[in-house]
């Protein structure tokens, strides 16, 4: 297992510390000024879920490598209400971005792997990888 | 295209007030809020339309779907305050004669 | 990133800020057609515009560079909402194309022939006010001495409307017989329909049935907008009424049958609530003016009168249709 670091999201705050550290390891490990940029953003999407819906979770940032390649995993994860419709929540459209472009199919278009783990009433696991291009 | 839904629950009687339109775009609305309310039994409703400006066909199914709900279920609906043109709209259908409805006297000719 | 790419971006660039002509501009905007073909977001083309500034014009204050970054951050946004906005578009085009292909399986399967008597003249227009039409038109006759018309107007709209329609048409083939009472006609559909149908699915009814060797039209209804008819030699319109429920509420109803006789020019106008809801913006589109209309084309040809009315009211609402418009007149001619 990589390098990893995380933060705890309990306040609002908490989403501008998970910015920063996810920052920091995207210009560690490599990435350019976009792609740091488009992880932050990502990171951003998925803290403000977990203050917006659990109340409580945690980001976690992993250094991956793997044939050569170097990357980073983002891992959200949270003990909250879980997510009773994945197939919806991925679909785009106003009912989940408000028509911002946001919302997880932000996510995953800001990212190159995405995986959702959820169950209802127990929380839910979000991952997410990308690689230096 | 705009529709406001507000139910009152007092002591025996379910009060819902409608205002704006009801039509394809706004019935759905009307419906969800219906629906929390039609599934007890021996309800007595009051459907207030003195505020509803438009009412369509899609409308229409939507207030008889609840019509049909809560008599299945032992209750009663009634609708007042209609105008003169929803009135007819009820009167056509022959559902003017199955439901309990009172209008919106207004004044007024059809 | 393409090194092409930016090469031509700091080409572009370099042009632009020495000479600043139109033409700079032009290339600029044509090279940014390629950029959106190429699917590359805005914040990329924030970030090679910054690439290719440093290294053109590297003695810039470090100011400019953070300004970059963060309109490179406030463009990531942008970049997410138009990539979900080609998504949907995409979608919209799928739909379409899977909803053309519903309205002709509709047209298709929901087709009918319209009668051919003697000394009876039929117009008939059914326009959808979106893919799929709502209302339904069926024709019962004999070809010889009956010609009965539905005219119905499915309560609900789109694709559940439709599949909807086909249980009255397969009802309505079950009746062979053209001479069979309209009020028979309602009770058999509206049994189908109570049985089968969703709960907040109805359907109002006009039927209508001409008997030529005696001149009658017969008809009944089933909450539908009333017929009406227009005297010859009065020169005046009055309703055909006739009390009945909507189809599908309740399994047993009861289905009053009226009948009148017709003179030489007089005609039957049986429509849906599209033509009567039609609206302006200051307001509903008043009976009257329809009946005057009707009026002054009584001596052309039912398909010219319903043909023409049709345009009118199209005009009148700046071409667009509220609902679903249906118009069937049936006119005796000898």
């Amino acid at each position: 297992m990589g390098y990893r670091s995380s933060v705890e999201i309990l306040t609002e705050w908490d989403i501008v510390a998970a910015r920063q550290l996810g920052r920091n390891e995207a210009k560690e490990v490599g990435f350019g000024t976009v792609d740091q940029a488009r992880i932050t953003t990502a990171i951003s999407e998925l803290a403000r879920n977990i203050y917006l819906y659990a109340g409580k979770g945690k980001i976690e940032i992993e250094r991956i490598s793997e044939g050569g390649k170097f990357g980073i995993t983002i891992i959200a994860s949270d003990e909250g209400p879980g997510i009773p419709d994945v197939r919806k929540v991925m679909e785009d459209g106003f009912s989940t971005s408000g028509g911002l472009g946001a919302g997880m199919p932000g996510v995953k278009r800001l990212m190159d792997n995405f995986k959702i783990d959820t169950v209802v009433g127990e929380g839910t696991v979000i991952k997410a990888t990308k690689w230096i291009r | 295209m705009n529709i406001q839904v507000i139910i009152k629950e007092e002591e025996n009687l379910i009060r819902g007030f409608i205002s704006g339109e009801i039509d394809a775009f706004t019935a759905p609305i009307l419906r969800e809020k219906l629906a929390t309310v039609q599934q007890k039994e021996n309800l007595h409703t009051e459907l207030d339309m003195s505020e509803v400006s438009y009412m369509d066909s899609t409308g229409l199914g939507v207030i008889v779907a609840f019509f049909k709900n809560v008599n299945a279920n032992n209750g009663h609906v009634k609708l007042t305050g209609l105008s003169p043109r929803l009135k007819r709209l009820f009167d056509i259908t022959g559902l003017g004669e199955i439901m309990d409805i009172e209008t919106d006297d207004k004044g007024g000719n059809i | 990133m393409p090194q092409e790419i930016e090469r031509q971006y700091k080409e572009i660039l370099k042009q632009y800020v020495t000479r600043q002509t139109e033409q700079n501009l032009y290339a600029g905007q044509n090279f940014s057609r390629q950029l959106i073909q190429k699917n590359i977001a805005p914040d990329e083309v924030i970030s090679i515009h910054k690439v290719a500034l440093e290294e053109a014009f590297p003695e810039l204050p470090m100011v400019v560079w953070n300004s970059f970054d963060l309109l490179i951050e406030m463009m990531i946004r942008y970049g997410l909402a138009h990539a979900e906005h080609q998504s949907l578009l995409k979608k919209q085009e799928e739909l379409k194309v899977e909803m053309d292909l519903a309205a002709n399986v509709q047209s298709t399967l929901l087709k009918t022939t319209v009668p051919q008597v003697d000394g009876l003249e039929i117009g008939l227009v059914s326009v959808p006010a979106r893919n799929m039409n709502g209302d339904y038109i069926y024709f019962l006759s004999d070809n010889l001495n009956n010609a009965g018309v539905a005219v119905s107007d499915v309560i609900g709209k789109g694709i559940p409307a439709a599949l909807c329609m086909s249980m009255i048409k397969y009802g309505m083939d079950s009746l062979q017989d053209a001479a069979t009472d309209p009020k028979k006609v309602l009770d058999v559909i509206n049994r189908i329909v109570e049985k089968s149908v969703d709960d907040d699915m109805f359907i109002s009814m006009f039927y209508g049935r001409y008997n030529v060797e005696e001149s009658i039209f017969t008809y009944a209804t089933a909450g539908h907008e009333p017929a009406l008819y227009y005297n010859a030699k009065q020169g005046e319109f009055s309703e055909l009424h006739a009390k009945g429920l909507l189809l599908g509420v309740v399994a047993n109803v009861s289905y009053e049958q009226h009948a009148v006789t017709m003179e030489t020019g007089d005609f039957v106008v049986m429509m849906t609530d599209g033509v009567t809801e039609c609206r302006t913006d200051e307001g509903f589109i008043e009976p009257e003016i329809i009946m005057s209309l009707i009026h002054s084309l009584r001596d052309e040809t039912a398909q010219t009168i319903v043909d023409t009315v049709f345009k009118e009211l199209e005009k009148m609402q700046n071409f667009e249709l509220r609902d679903d418009f249906t118009l069937v007149i049936f006119k005796k001619t000898s």
